[in-house]
């Protein structure tokens, strides 16, 4: 998979489309019904984990590739639970299929959920939630080896020197026995467990087991595909080395070379957030704790900056949703942290992440190559306040790096204007007519202000004003050349 | 990677003068008292605006404009007379002095008295007998034209200097164009006579005919360029307004010096006098006549009566000098009236000449009489110059108070660039008041380059906290500054990045922007060594980018910080300012980037069609080509989006062969709605489409920012909208779903219309002696360099080599010459135009498919172009 973050968006017609690319070479094989199944999907765990908490209404959530699995699994269930206990599938997720759709399992009332396939592990808020990753294979004693020898080649390697192990969940259940078998090769790796059921939690708790902020691990060991969870994995650890293992190739890559570039560009998003003066907040995720917390958060930031800011939830993201929105001059994506980093091309206003625009509004940017996705990181990251400038001038232009000249921010929510002096100071106030021909001032309307400026400002009636329009005859022919055409073709 | 050196000649005495004058503004001059002495009498003189003289002194570089400077500023008693031609008061930073080259556009104020019996000769009104000459002196390497520009901006007058061997240059006649078109009056100096008389032996009639020859040619610049309004700007030697001399030995004259000295010997008139030490005019000896024939009445040939009256004596002093003929020397010194210390005479050789010149001639007096006499006063000058100057009506409140100079109108004031103060971070805003007086504490709206009359972009209110006069790199306070002078002031450099106007009338448009003749095309990325520091270099190419007229700075899409100068020195000259001033910490810079221009070569062979996500919304487009002439004069501005759209249209079909309903329909221009690229609709009958057009303008600019082949800037393409089918639903045809579509179509149509690139390429103009055209061939040709035009200089062995050379090949160009040439040629580089590369992109192994898919991997995209069916979508 690759940045392009194409899992996020998708077109309808791909999801048609793509049916069969998307059967993993490691799951078709699995027939319902074998033992290899069973154990796959642990369906014995799942059943004994459910029965412990005693729910009522099971939610099962499969993200679109083990779709085609969910009904075994789902009559599986169903016969070995009590049948007062209900068991549902829901249907696509609104967001990511790593996050847990709690609003989609709430519309059944159901008080669990089953996660299967990849999980971003975000700390759900509202259930509680069983994580299925599907137990892949792993030559432990091959990766642990091949580890070993790749960084012994680069660097000396004694007890003292700290090497985490991190693994994608599909090799969660045997990070273990990899530790233990790097252990005995000498590398005192530290892991720490991916949690297979989470409670809900309001509370400031990280989502992934951080790694202790004080202290970066000269060398990280990461077992797993290429995935938008290794991705986040080096930027937030752009000081480490980052050794992965593919199980596939059985060959071990140095990942943290494309770390740097990867930096720079959001460095670059980060400067056109400096620019930007309206700011939309989209809402990308509806299940990850604290994200309203961190939503009202970056609201009271923008409003301090004096920046306008519109929250707008779209569902997945695509270019032609976000492109109706041509006022907003970037926006803030609030999701899980896996979705969070949208680095593509296609879109018109570069989307950053809540870290970044926190960047973005210090008066002097900083970049230290330190990086947080995680919310509560977020909410707890210290803000830098620039007193000695204050008494600055405030309306004083800023150098924008995106054009190398200078920028005269709009204010947007300034100290309420004086009705008087309205007209004269505040730029942004635009004077609408209403229907039955009274005056409204809207005052700081970002949007309004980009209405006035288009050319086309929606249907008017115009009645009497124009001379009726002439019928005109339109192009006749196909395109690869229509008739009266004569520039080309001939 | 980026060298520079200058030839040795001239840079000898150097290490001998390395007085170590404080360059900063917080040091003051050794002699204050003379400085405040000085400052109270300039500042008297600056409410007599008749009585001033704002000049720029410009050339080709190495041409001697800071030597010759030296003379008047030791006129006016800054400087010790010996000091003069070494000193070179107006290269200030430790850098121009290393290389002997000027890299920052320096000003000086200077207060002089004329001799009363001169004022007569003065044409314009005067007030007494004192004068404030404002002197700015800039630089002559075509890498720094920019601040040359800025220079011309605030004065009205130019000394132009030319080189005696080596005549006209390019940048000699770029600078006159510019002065021209600015409608800035020009007299002109022949230096660097010594070198003809010394190196290259003439005898005075060959000198004689090399003068003319180059007065000639600078008289051809002239009248090419003329501006009516100016009147007759051409130079005459008759009239005074050209002088010869050589400013590294101080000397310098005008025809009506000699004709002042010859009317009292012969008791003639003077003006009569004057006419005859020029052109035809031959003085018989024998009979006492004058004639217009160079021979006498026995067939006899006779003497040129400039070269009789004028180079004769001059040619004797050098041989007596030169060949130690004691007692002719002294002979002489009685004969002129030259009066030297006994400690001068014992001197000998080339020390003694400059002595006895600089006495016999001096060049300050030749300079004040062409300055104050041919020059304009501020007065004279903004009668015609506010035409070109200010944007607005000519009737209105500030235009009147420009054309009259009334320090009373509301005050108008041009800032032309930003010098660095001594205070880190902080600039002086230097500039000339055009109307009004600007004093500390007065209120003004500051408006930038973008502001528009009744508008609110770029526009503050703020007041002038200090008026400072700027003597080089020293200031000096001053309580107010009327209108006709050049003032540094404080407190506004945070308003404005490089340039703007400083109005205290709410009406007022802006002063005219000033154009510059060349333009950042090569650009490298810096990035600092150490992580923390990134701040350090934020902040610093923030002053970088304030401090220089020209230079660039911003972030790529890669995150690279980008730098981009006028070219390799201007560049080197910058970093090494960031590196060592601006941003102080130690730096990484890459290697030159070259920027490139996507364009096509034909028209889409098909019609491009692509469809909105939905499916509902179909947009039908074809690519052209605009044509070179087109897009030039876009870039140039002289057709542009904010003409009115009939004149537009009529322009396009009279000059460009456009259909006029076609022209009338251009949507809009491209990128930064100002580019070489056009949206044009030539739809029939679609009905909605007012609604989109705001989406596919929003479209346009998207594309032709970013090229489809790399992501480069478009470049004269004309897009053609066929036809579009819309959802009869509004909600189905939003700008959401067309404005990626237009995106897609325009890429689509580029890639079915043989997509190209262009590169820049840089005019060369080489001067070598005949030895070395051999190193210059075969260096240019190993460059893809194309020569046009070899000239051999009449009477010199120089030759003059003009060639093509791509930009990208032109990195290290200078040292390879001078290493294939042993230093002897010397070449000065300018874009010149961008050139349509002959291969394809899409062509595979082609050279320039290797170029894109550098860039590509260099942006981080996909090393392959997209294919077709990226953008092109099936019916």
């Amino acid at each position: 998979m690759s940045s392009e973050g194409t899992s996020f968006y998708s077109q309808g017609e791909e999801a048609i489309t793509r049916k069969i690319e998307l059967q993993d070479a490691n799951t078709c094989s699995l027939l319902p019904g074998t033992t290899q199944f069973t154990e796959y999907f642990e369906l014995s765990w799942t059943i004994s984990q459910i029965k412990e908490g005693d729910s009522k209404r099971i939610a099962l959530q499969f993200p679109d590739e083990l779709l085609q699995y969910s009904v075994p699994i789902f009559q599986t269930l169903k016969r070995d639970l009590r049948p007062g206990q209900e068991v549902y599938i829901l249907a696509d997720t609104s967001y990511g299929s790593c996050c847990v759709d709690e609003v989609a399992a709430q519309h059944v009332d159901a008080d669990l959920i089953v996660h299967y396939g990849h999980a971003c592990m975000s700390h759900p808020c509202r259930l509680p939630v069983i994580y299925v990753f599907g137990r892949q294979y792993l030559d432990i004693e091959a990766c642990a080896q091949n580890l070993v020898d790749s960084i012994s080649k680069d660097q000396i390697v004694d007890k003292s020197t700290q090497v985490v192990l991190k693994v994608d969940v599909i090799y969660a259940h045997c990070a273990e026995d990899v530790r233990d078998a790097l252990a005995a090769k000498g590398v005192q790796a530290t892991y720490s467990p991916i949690p297979r059921r989470l409670e809900p939690t309001t509370q400031t708790i990280t989502s992934l087991p951080e790694l202790e902020k004080s202290e970066i691990p000269p060398i990280i060991l990461y077992v797993g595909p290429e995935s938008l969870h290794l991705t986040n994995l080096l930027i937030t650890h752009s000081f480490s080395t980052v050794y992965r293992y593919d199980a596939s190739t059985q060959g071990v890559i140095v990942e943290s070379a494309k770390t740097n570039k990867m930096l720079m560009r959001r460095y670059t998003a980060v400067q056109k957030a400096r620019d930007a003066d309206v700011i939309g907040i989209l809402v990308g995720t509806l299940g990850v704790a604290s994200y309203l917390p961190l939503i009202t958060h970056i609201r009271a930031t923008l409003k301090k900056a004096q920046k306008k800011s519109y929250t707008i939830s779209v569902g997945k993201l695509n270019p032609a949703k976000l492109a109706n929105f041509m006022e907003i001059e970037c926006f803030v994506l609030v999701a899980c942290p896996e979705n969070s980093i949208i680095d593509s091309k296609e879109f018109l206003r570069p989307i950053v992440t809540p870290y970044e625009l926190q960047i973005s509004l210090q008066a002097e940017p900083t970049w230290s190559g330190r990086y947080v996705l995680d919310f509560n990181g977020l909410l707890n990251e210290p803000i830098q306040q620039d007193e000695s400038n204050s008494d600055d001038d405030t309306d004083k232009p800023v150098f924008s790096f995106m054009t190398g000249t200078y920028r005269h921010a709009k204010k947007y929510g300034a100290a309420t204007p004086d009705i008087d002096t309205l007209t004269s100071s505040d730029s942004t106030s635009v004077v609408i007519r209403s229907q039955d021909n009274t005056v409204a001032r809207l005052a700081d309307s970002a949007a309004a202000d980009f209405l006035s400026a288009r050319s086309y400002q929606g249907l008017e009636m115009r009645l009497g004003e124009d001379a009726p329009g002439v019928l005109e005859q339109g192009r006749s022919g196909i395109a690869r050349g229509y008739q009266d055409d004569h520039s080309g073709g001939e | 990677m980026l060298s520079f050196k200058r030839k040795e000649s001239n840079s000898l005495s150097q290490n001998l003068f390395k007085l170590q004058i404080p360059f900063r503004a917080s040091e003051q001059f050794q002699s204050t008292e003379l400085m405040v002495f000085l400052s109270e009498q300039i500042r008297a003189l600056m409410d007599k605006p008749n009585n001033i003289r704002n000049m720029s002194v410009i050339a080709h570089v190495d041409h001697g404009k800071s030597t010759l400077t030296d003379s008047l500023i030791s006129k006016a008693g800054i400087i010790a007379a010996e000091d003069v031609g070494v000193k070179r008061i107006t290269d200030s930073r430790e850098d121009e002095k290393e290389r002997g080259i000027t890299i920052k556009s320096t000003a000086i104020s200077m207060y002089f008295e004329v001799d009363k019996d001169e004022l007569s000769a003065i044409k314009q009104k005067t007030q007494g007998n004192g004068f404030l000459i404002n002197l700015i002196d800039s630089p002559g390497h075509v890498d720094f034209s920019s601040e040359v520009t800025a220079a011309l901006r605030v004065t009205d007058g130019a000394l132009v200097v030319v080189d005696t061997v080596e005549g006209v240059c390019t940048q000699t006649e770029t600078v006159l164009r510019q002065a021209l078109t600015e409608r800035i009056k020009p007299v002109v100096i022949i230096n660097k006579v010594d070198r003809a008389l010394l190196e290259l032996q003439v005898t005075k009639e060959d000198l004689y005919q090399s003068f003319q020859r180059t007065i000639e040619s600078v008289n051809v610049i002239i009248s090419t360029y003329n501006e009516p309004a100016l009147g007759d700007a051409q130079v005459y030697p008759d009239q005074g307004t050209v002088a010869f001399g050589a400013g590294i030995q101080g000397w310098a004259f005008t025809l009506r010096q000699f004709a002042a000295r010859y009317a009292k010997k012969f008791g003639v008139d003077k003006e009569k006098m004057l006419s005859k030490l020029w052109g035809d005019n031959f003085f018989n000896p024998t009979t006492r006549k004058w004639t217009t024939q160079p021979i006498d009445g026995d067939g006899k040939p006779l003497e040129r009566a400039f070269n009789m009256f004028i180079l004769d004596p001059i040619f004797r002093i050098f041989d007596a000098t030169i060949h130690s003929k004691t007692d002719s020397i002294d002979q002489m010194l009685e004969k002129l009236d030259i009066k030297l210390s006994a400690n001068e005479r014992e001197a000998s050789g080339k020390p003694l000449l400059k002595t006895i010149m600089r006495k016999f001639l001096p060049a300050g007096d030749a300079l004040l009489e062409m300055i104050v006499v041919h020059l304009p006063s501020p007065v004279t000058a903004q009668r015609y110059r506010v035409e070109t100057l200010y944007e607005g009506p000519m009737d209105d409140e500030c235009a009147v108070g420009i054309r009259d100079c009334d320090p009373k109108a509301p005050l108008m004031l041009y800032v032309s660039k930003m010098v660095p103060a001594s205070d880190k971070g902080r600039f002086y805003a230097f500039g000339r008041v055009f109307s009004g007086t600007a004093r500390a504490g007065l209120s003004v709206r500051i408006q930038g380059p973008n502001y528009v009359p009744g508008g609110k972009t770029d526009l503050f209110l703020k007041s002038i906290q200090r008026t400072v006069l700027m003597m080089g790199r020293y200031i000096e306070p001053i309580d107010s500054c009327p209108a006709g002078n050049i003032v540094g002031l404080v407190g506004i450099d945070q308003f404005l990045l490089k340039s703007g106007t400083i109005t205290t009338s709410e009406t007022a448009h802006n002063l005219k922007v000033m154009k510059f003749s060349v333009s950042p095309v090569v650009q490298v990325a810096v990035e600092v060594k150490n992580a923390l520091d990134l701040p350090k270099l934020v902040e610093g190419l923030k002053r970088l980018s304030k401090s220089d007229p020209c230079v660039q700075a911003w972030i790529s899409e890669t995150g690279e910080h980008i730098v981009a100068g006028a070219g390799e020195l201007h560049l080197e000259i910058c970093l090494k300012d960031l590196e060592e001033d601006h941003a102080a910490v130690p730096l990484k810079v890459s290697a030159p980037i070259v920027p490139y221009r996507e364009t096509v070569k034909t028209e889409s062979s098909i019609v491009a069609l692509s469809k909105s996500q939905n499916k509902h919304n179909r947009i039908y487009m074809k690519a052209m080509p605009l044509g070179e002439e087109l897009t030039n004069a876009i870039e140039e501005g002289k057709v542009n989006p904010r003409d009115d759209f009939k004149a537009r249209a009529r322009i396009l079909a009279d000059e460009y062969g456009w259909d006029v309903t076609d022209a009338r329909k251009i949507w809009c221009f491209g990128p930064g709605t100002t580019g070489p690229n056009l949206l044009v609709d030539v739809t029939k009958g679609v009905q909605y489409l007012n609604e989109i057009k705001d989406s596919c303008i929003a479209g346009l600019q998207w594309a032709t920012k970013d090229g489809v082949c790399c992501e480069e800037n478009m470049r004269g393409v004309r897009f053609n909208i066929m036809d579009v089918t819309l959802h009869a639903d509004a909600i189905h045809r939003g700008g959401g779903q067309i404005m990626p579509t237009v995106r897609r179509v325009c890429y689509a149509a580029c890639l079915l219309a043989n997509p190209g690139l262009q590169e820049p390429i840089y005019m060369v103009e080489i001067q070598c002696p005949e030895t070395a055209i051999g190193g210059v061939y075969s260096c240019l040709s190993k460059r893809r360099g194309q020569v046009f035009s070899e000239e051999q200089r009449p009477g010199t062995p120089m030759f003059t080599v003009k060639a093509y050379l791509p930009v990208a090949e032109s990195f290290g160009f200078n040292g390879e010459l001078r290493a294939h040439t042993a230093g002897q040629a010397f070449a000065q580089t300018v874009l010149d135009h961008w050139e349509v590369m002959a291969e394809s992109p899409l062509e595979k192994g082609s050279r320039v498919e290797e170029i894109v898919t550098k860039i590509r991997v260099r942006k981080g995209l996909k090393p392959e172009i997209p294919s077709l069916d990226t953008y092109y979508d099936k019916l």
